[in-house]
């Protein structure tokens, strides 16, 4: 009957294993959610809408913003074990003032080992020709030009101002080629907790400067000519960076 | 055992209608167009049958109005698309008020915020406001309340809805009788459905309309399209997207508009920007009337537009000349090109909308 007083503590020890176990497994098929923050600059300042407080980047003058949106498409994660792929991602990410940042917020993704985040600025060839509303996309929205042509991707309005004249700057820039693929490297950032936060700088200066750097004088509209808009989507193709990774 | 579930069974089929009000029954045979899109109905307040019969009765009985006179059908005349023929209202004050009637139609999209500066929130929020104004209905809502209790069928009526006569189930039956104010019927809907072509002038005209200008690659355009959604040819739906200062009036004569309800002084002189929908049976134009015809709107857009600091740069840019930075703001559309418009607007014109029998008065039938 000796043997009798270890059953006690092993009885203990085991339950205390399958809980810690159990507890770890549990864990480990828990969902995380993820939140995305996408902050508006104009080169190293926040952006300040409707002050016509910046220079323009090719010529003289300075500009103001009005209204800045865009699309942003199909987020993914990838990881050693795993993908995952938000369900009809079509997010209108856009700056009104009256938030600092813009949120998305990814539910129910799985809690992974996830190595990149890439996404799309603008809207897919498949997305672009289609009337589905799906996510933000609405084909009797702001950002949709007609059914013949699709959304815009990214719409920025303003006003250029040159001592005494004002020029109207309208940039909508859409068309399938237009469609750019961002992908950044999740390098110490923290997706394994319940919930994470992912900063990212969007620069709307980038638009015009770039790959070619734009006098808003000389080019103070694009729309439909194919390739001023495919100049400015080369440019825009770089104007979202992590903040992590650009943190000094 | 069996005995006691069955009694448990009993209680439950009869407890769930056992209070005041039996269930009202879901709304059949509603759709709406798929190009429409999306939209959403209150969760507390569901289109059925009877909330739709009792807001349509409600929405044409003048004991909504202090006088006894003036009901919403007053200033929302089903021939006229829900609007009242006069450049602003009047109601029992007699005496014209700041605003032109808005056409009611397909009110579940585009912006949702009511009146034209955007004051209310939902349809249920925005019909209390008529019948309580001094100036349009002045009712007292105990009063309506007393008073309609005293209707044997509206009380019957009420029940079935809402279970009791009260302001809010007054406020939700409205709103259900509006939200099934669809029209989709015109000559465009059926373009839309690819059952007709539109002749060679609507077709230009519809070009024109869906076109913002871009003279760098030969496109002509009207830019209605920057405010006017594609299919409902209303204001976007995105938070504020669907108000736009359309350049009515200069710097000092601009309107609080949407500011009077941001407070953001970006949104001074924005209003609310309308369905195009039966546009040519909705005279006079603008918040305010003041255009009396069609032609006077498009000579508006096309060479009256006054500028100020909330003016849209979308209306400033658009030249179909390519001079915009060159100082007065004209769209420079040619006679063909603004025949071409005007035709395009009357194929928005929905016969079947106007006439239909469930939107009319339930009390002229007698």
């Amino acid at each position: 009957m000796h043997r009798a007083k270890y059953v006690i503590p092993v009885l203990f020890a085991l339950a205390a294993l399958l809980g810690i176990t159990g507890w770890w497994i549990y864990r480990a098929a828990q969902p995380i959610e993820l939140a995305l923050y996408f902050h508006p600059f104009v080169g190293p300042e926040p952006l300040v809408l409707n002050e016509s407080r910046y220079p323009n980047p090719g010529g003289e003058g300075r500009f103001k913003v009005r209204d800045f949106q865009f699309f942003l498409s199909n987020i993914r994660l990838t990881g050693r074990t795993g993908v995952y792929t938000e369900p009809d991602s079509y997010h209108l990410v856009r700056f009104d003032g009256a938030e600092p940042a813009f949120g998305i917020v990814l539910h129910d993704v799985p809690r992974r080992d996830y190595q990149r985040i890439e996404f799309g600025i603008g809207v897919d060839a498949a997305a672009n020709k289609s009337l589905a509303q799906r996510g933000d996309l609405d084909p009797n929205g702001r950002m949709a030009w007609t059914w013949e042509v699709g959304y815009k991707f990214v719409l920025f309005e303003g006003t250029l101002v040159r001592g005494d004249a004002s020029v109207p700057l309208v940039y909508h820039v859409g068309f399938d080629e237009n469609y750019k693929l961002v992908s950044t490297e999740l390098r110490d950032e923290p997706v394994e907790r319940r919930s994470a936060r992912l900063d990212f700088r969007v620069d709307i200066l980038r638009l015009f400067q770039g790959s070619a750097t734009v006098d808003m004088a000389a080019l103070p509209d694009v729309k439909f000519d194919r390739t001023d808009a495919a100049l400015l989507a080369r440019n825009f193709a770089a104007m979202i960076t992590s903040m992590r990774a650009d943190a000094p | 055992m069996a005995a006691l579930i069955a009694t448990l069974l009993a209680a439950l089929a009869t407890g769930g209608c056992d209070s005041r009000h039996r269930a009202a029954t879901p709304l059949s045979g509603f759709s709406t167009p798929f190009v429409f899109g999306r939209f959403q109905v209150p969760a507390d307040n569901p289109l059925t049958k009877e909330s739709v019969e009792l807001g349509r009765r409600l929405f044409y009985d003048p004991r909504l109005s202090a006088t006894g006179a003036v009901s919403c059908s007053t200033c929302h005349i089903q021939r006229l698309a829900f609007t009242d023929g006069r450049v602003t209202s009047v109601g029992v004050a007699g005496k014209p008020m700041a605003f032109n009637s808005m056409s009611l139609a397909n009110l579940m999209w585009g912006p949702q915020h009511f009146f034209w500066n955007g004051r209310a929130a939902t349809l249920e929020e925005q019909a209390l406001i008529p019948i309580q104004h001094p100036d349009e209905m002045a009712q007292d809502l105990g009063r309506l309340v007393a008073a309609l209790s005293t209707d044997a069928s509206y009380r019957e009526m009420f029940e079935t809805a809402y279970g009791e006569v009260s302001a809010a189930a007054i406020a939700r039956a409205l709103a259900s009788f509006e939200r099934t104010l669809v029209s989709s019927n015109s000559r465009y809907d059926q373009f839309l459905r690819g059952e007709i072509t539109l002749n060679p002038q609507e077709e230009l005209g519809r070009k024109l309309f869906m076109a913002h200008p871009d003279v760098k690659v030969s496109l002509r355009g009207a830019n209605c399209i920057d405010c006017h959604s594609q299919f409902l040819t209303g204001g976007f739906s995105a938070r504020y997207d669907g108000f736009s200062n359309n350049g009515l009036d200069d710097e000092e004569h601009l309107q609080p508009g949407l500011q009077a309800v941001t407070g953001n002084p970006a949104h001074r002189g924005l209003f609310k920007v309308p369905s195009l929908r039966n546009i040519s049976l909705t005279a006079p134009y603008m918040h305010d009337g003041r255009f009396k015809t069609l032609e006077e709107v498009l000579d508006h857009y096309d060479s009256g537009i006054r500028n100020s600091s909330t003016l849209s740069s979308l209306i400033v840019e658009a030249d179909n000349r390519g001079a915009a930075a060159a100082g007065r703001i004209s769209l420079n559309l040619t006679a063909t090109e603004k025949a071409a418009i005007m035709a395009f607007l009357r194929t928005l014109t929905d016969q079947d909308f106007v006439s239909a029998e469930q939107f009319s008065d339930p009390f002229a039938r007698k």
